[in-house]
């Protein structure tokens, strides 16, 4: 058992008694609160005005020691033009910005959940929207993609996931985290409309833990490495986390542990996600995580808090759907480092004071489950 | 239907407080929130069934509530009433609901005192039951 899980395990046993239940009276020591602090977020240890707008993270590009450029997008989350078109919009404007950037980037990669409801006039409309960007283009498929028709209509447009392709002296690696739920519409006979509909309700019950990245893919993300030098960059791009931040509306992936053990020889790995909708950054071992904005709209921060190392978003403007979304822009430097900037359509990315952050105002909050669709 | 039968029949001595609460009483006061709670999930998510049995369409643009409020996170009713910027008035947490529907479901906004109302509040405040009471904090 590695350090990580230990401290999971010792964090678990002290705060459950010896009936198994939560205990609020559990001994905090400084090695369960650092970890604490690490998977949970800490209310009073989220600094403000600390971090720069760029995350610059210490990847090496030994080949070339040219940098670099790519871009994300992902969440778009469209809807058939007829029932609206404000996410059309959005995504237009961040294909626009990504088509202007100078120097151009190397590749997009899509991030998932194309579509709102898997609909193949949904999925249609984004690939005739994404074909205004004429670099290099790279698909992992979301959620909300893949439930309709399990993957077919996904698989057929864009291809296959995982895959991985090496370029200028990076392993990149897309992964599929989001086809793994288990069947809880066959004996609910339920139709593919219906099993959609439950799959795109973030805070829906019956879709349970979907994420994970499954033992199959894991093999080959084992055996794709093999033959990776141990110090050499690793980007992985995933719809979900690789870690755990907020299993109720999968906010991870269910078998995190398995991946760390994957990726545990690989000095430089970063994995960029997307589905939280937020401004996110973590650490977890050797592996860097950083989440992306949706274009579409942004969830709240976990009821629980965010990583440590995270500096929220400032609270969104409701009455603005352009407010609190966007796309990021990436570069591996010359000097050897990554760098995400996130492209939010607004001056103010970071919230700066308590009274701006997406994660002060949650401070009184204390949420439950639904109810209405346990059937 | 059958809380509110129960209700119906002890009704004379549960509003009298002539005599102790049966549990029977108890069960039947807590299905009937609970019936609200339910049914203000269900309008939460945007099920169609109940918006066109209560007679409210609360977006026309396929979005529901809870797509930017899971769990109704960052519904806040433990800060109503306040002060609310996007109004520019003091605001209950009735105001912030129909502004909701209005803006960015562009639903159609429904009676404050009615039943679609009723119980999006019982959900709203259901699933904050546990937050702690803070009026007025923005």
């Amino acid at each position: 058992m590695n350090d990580r899980n230990s401290l999971r395990l010792e964090t678990g046993q002290r705060r459950r008694g010896p009936d198994g239940q939560r205990s609020g009276a559990a001994t905090m020591t400084r090695r369960i609160f650092l970890h604490n602090s690490l998977f949970l977020g800490a209310a009073g240890a989220v600094t403000y005005g600390f971090f720069p707008l760029i995350n610059t993270l210490d990847i090496a590009v030994a080949a070339t020691g040219k940098s670099f450029k790519f871009a994300w997008i992902s969440d778009t989350h469209l809807y058939p033009k007829d029932v609206n078109t404000r996410f059309v919009e959005k995504t237009v404007r961040a294909i626009k910005e990504v088509q202007a950037m100078n120097p151009p980037a190397d590749f997009l990669i899509f991030g998932g959940d194309l579509a709102q409801l898997g609909d193949p006039v949904e999925l249609q409309l984004g690939a005739e929207l994404l074909k205004e960007v004429t670099i290099k283009k790279v698909y992992i498929p979301g959620e909300h993609d893949w439930y309709l028709d399990m993957g077919a209509t996904w698989n057929k447009m864009f291809g296959e996931s995982p895959w991985s392709f090496d370029h200028k002296g990076v392993r990149f690696v897309g992964l599929d985290t989001v086809s793994g739920a288990e069947d809880f519409w066959t004996s609910r006979k339920m139709t593919p409309k219906e099993r959609m509909g439950h799959m795109a309700t973030l805070d829906g019950t019956l879709g349970g833990a979907w994420a994970a990245v499954g033992a199959k893919q894991l093999k080959w993300l084992n055996d794709k490495l093999a033959d990776w030098p141990k110090d050499a960059p690793v980007v992985l791009f995933s719809h979900n986390p690789l870690y755990e931040y907020y299993p109720p509306w999968n906010f991870w992936v269910r078998d995190w542990r398995e991946v760390q053990e994957v990726l545990k020889p690989y000095t430089d790995v970063t994995n960029i996600h997307g589905h939280t909708h937020q401004v996110l950054y973590n650490e977890i071992g050797k592996l860097r995580s950083i989440g992306m904005l949706a274009t579409s709209w942004p969830w709240p921060y976990a009821p629980e808090g965010v990583p440590v190392l995270t500096q929220p978003m400032i609270r969104a403007d409701p009455g603005d759907h352009f407010d609190g979304v966007g796309w990021s822009a990436l570069t591996l430097t010359a000097a050897g480092n990554v760098e995400n900037e996130y492209r939010m359509w607004r001056n103010e990315v970071l919230a700066t004071a308590p009274v701006d952050s997406g994660t002060e105002d949650n401070r009184n909050q204390v949420l439950s489950p639904r109810v209405a669709d346990r059937i | 239907m059958a809380a509110l039968l129960v209700l119906s029949v002890d009704i004379e001595l549960a509003f009298a407080h002539k005599a102790p609460h049966t549990k029977e009483q108890m069960a039947a006061f807590e299905q009937v929130f609970m019936d609200q709670v339910k049914a203000g999930d269900l309008l939460f998510h945007g099920d169609p069934a109940t918006e066109k049995r209560l007679g409210v369409k609360l977006s026309n643009t396929g979005m529901a509530c809870a797509m930017c409020h899971p769990y109704t996170s960052d519904t806040h009713p433990q800060e109503f009433p306040k002060y609310q910027e996007q109004m520019a008035k003091f605001a209950t947490l009735r105001d912030m609901i129909n502004w909701c529907i209005e803006k960015p479901n562009e639903g159609e906004k429904i009676d404050p005192d009615g039943e679609a109302m009723k119980a999006l509040e019982a959900y709203i405040y259901w699933s904050n039951r546990n937050s702690k009471l803070d009026p007025g904090r923005h």
